[in-house]
């Protein structure tokens, strides 16, 4: 469902993601795990073209992101394939003018052109999902990181993507809030959502991946089962980031 | 010293007259010059060199020179282009021009206070970039701008009374006219002042109701909002989860 070759990205001098290639099967759970700086959000973010690639190569549904055929992808044909790839950031970005329901119907209503009537429906029945049926008409800055996050889960549910990114979703909660974002990521990667995670969470990895990947400096370093990765490491450098991270 | 205020309310009908000329001047000039400024900004902050070039050097000779030189600019200069303007059209032309350059850099400082993240998380959903403007960035800049964007209007309504130096018959001049011919300066302008008080404390009266309105956190959902939401209609099928 995802496919990456040899993609690079380098921010003047800095070499950010450096040759990576991999591929997510349709319904596979994958978590990127490494240090911070090791590329990880970068790679998310080339994925649906936040970030322009330097050089490689990005499909998703097999259709080649940020291109249309030999040429570089307009606009319009841009804004299709990000409303195929949900996305939820470290920091939630939810829109702070609109309510719960609001944030959550406005790709709907904006980009597929559904009427709000319809959409809302939609929205209300996502909020419940996420357990948020008491917030719908709540501002963002009323609610806890924990709450924020599970909006911002629903607002990309509701693009009905074909994959869903998370970049570090969880980072920036407090320690008692994870659970509650994590229960939610776990429900939707059971329902069959090919789902590409980077995080600190091994827990959550341990449970929940298919696989797991280790970047470090722009490179994956090491692939594997999450029995294989946290269980029997292969290379140095990712004993040394587990022995930092489990402790 | 001897005040007649009777004077001044004998010509107060006609200060009021001019009074509409003055709203006319400043009204038209501040909505036409908000337009231009809201795509100046837009290509002020462009990645692409030649819309952001043009927009930064037009800001900076606008603003860099007097209104009162762009008045006389506009109304002399024009016969030059073959074009000959009466003095209400120059006006119009050179302070929307001038409002144009000020409310483009507190636009500009408005639309840039919008984090990137929300426009990621825009762009993220499938938006485009008028859509990232339009839904995500032109709500919020709203209430940002609201105080320096009034600040600016109110001295914008005063400065059209250098329309005055063009024979454009506004206040400032009508009063001119009428002291210089009765010798009641003082009882003029005082009344004139207290007339250009009662624009701008309209202005300031308009800053302080737009900044409630657009305080939307402290109020919650209107009922125009939650009716199209259908917030208050119970939910009718629920997807088993």
């Amino acid at each position: 469902m995802i496919e990456v070759e040899e993609l690079t990205k380098h921010f003047g001098a800095v070499r950010a993601l450096d040759g990576v290639s991999l591929s997510v099967g349709a319904g596979e759970v994958v978590c990127l795990i490494g240090p911070s700086g090791s590329g990880k959000s970068t790679l998310l973010r080339c994925i649906n073209f936040l970030e322009e690639p330097t050089s490689g190569v990005v499909r998703v549904g097999g259709r080649r992101v940020g291109w249309e055929g030999e040429r570089r992808a307009g606009a319009r044909e841009l804004a299709r394939a990000r409303a195929e790839i949900g996305m939820v950031f470290q920091h939630f970005y939810l829109w702070p003018h609109m309510v719960a329901l609001e944030n959550v119907i406005e790709g709907l209503v904006t980009v597929k052109r559904i009427p709000v009537r319809e959409a809302a429906a939609k929205g209300r029945a996502l909020l419940t999902k996420v357990g948020l049926a008491d917030k719908m008409e709540v501002y963002p800055e009323h609610l806890s990181g924990g709450q924020r996050q599970r909006v911002a889960i629903a607002r990309a549910l509701a693009m009905e993507p074909r994959v869903m990114l998370f970049d570090e979703p969880t980072s920036s909660l407090d320690p008692e809030l994870v659970g509650e974002v994590l229960r939610v990521m776990e429900q939707v990667a059971r329902e069959g959502m090919t789902m590409l995670v980077a995080t600190h969470e091994m827990g959550f990895a341990r449970k929940v991946a298919d696989r797991v990947m280790f970047l470090d400096q722009g490179k994956i370093v090491e692939t594997g089962t999450p029995d294989e990765i946290f269980g029997r490491p292969r290379h140095e450098r990712l004993r040394r980031f587990l022995d930092t991270v489990l402790v | 010293m001897h005040l007649d205020f009777g004077v001044a309310w004998k010509y107060l009908p006609i200060l009021l007259q001019a009074s509409l000329m003055t709203i006319a001047l400043f009204a038209l000039s501040q909505v036409l010059g908000t337009i231009a400024a809201f795509f100046l900004a837009l290509a002020r902050m462009s990645p692409r060199g030649w819309l952001r070039r043009p927009a930064m050097a037009y800001i900076w000779v606008v603003r860099g020179t007097p209104l009162l030189l762009h008045l006389f600019f506009v109304y002399y200069a024009a016969p030059a282009f073959g074009l000959t303007l009466d003095a209400f059209p120059a006006a119009i032309i050179a302070m929307s021009a001038s409002a144009a350059a000020y409310n483009a850099e507190i636009i500009r400082a408005g639309l840039q206070a919008v984090h990137r993240g929300q426009l990621e998380a825009a762009y993220a959903v499938g938006m485009r970039y008028d859509q990232v403007i339009r839904r995500i960035v032109v709500p919020q800049a709203l209430r940002i701008v609201i105080p320096p964007y009034m600040g600016n209007a109110i001295s914008h309504c005063k400065n059209s009374s250098l329309a005055s130096v063009i024979t454009v018959p506004e206040l400032m001049l009508t009063a001119q006219m009428i002291y210089s011919s009765t010798y009641r300066a003082i009882e003029i302008l005082t009344v004139t002042g207290g007339i250009y008080l009662v624009l701008t404390s309209c202005l300031s009266a308009l800053q302080m109701y737009l900044e409630r309105a657009t305080a939307y956190e402290q109020r919650g959902l209107g009922g125009a909002r939650r009716r199209r939401l259908r917030l208050d209609t119970p939910l009718p099928s629920m997807p088993a989860s």
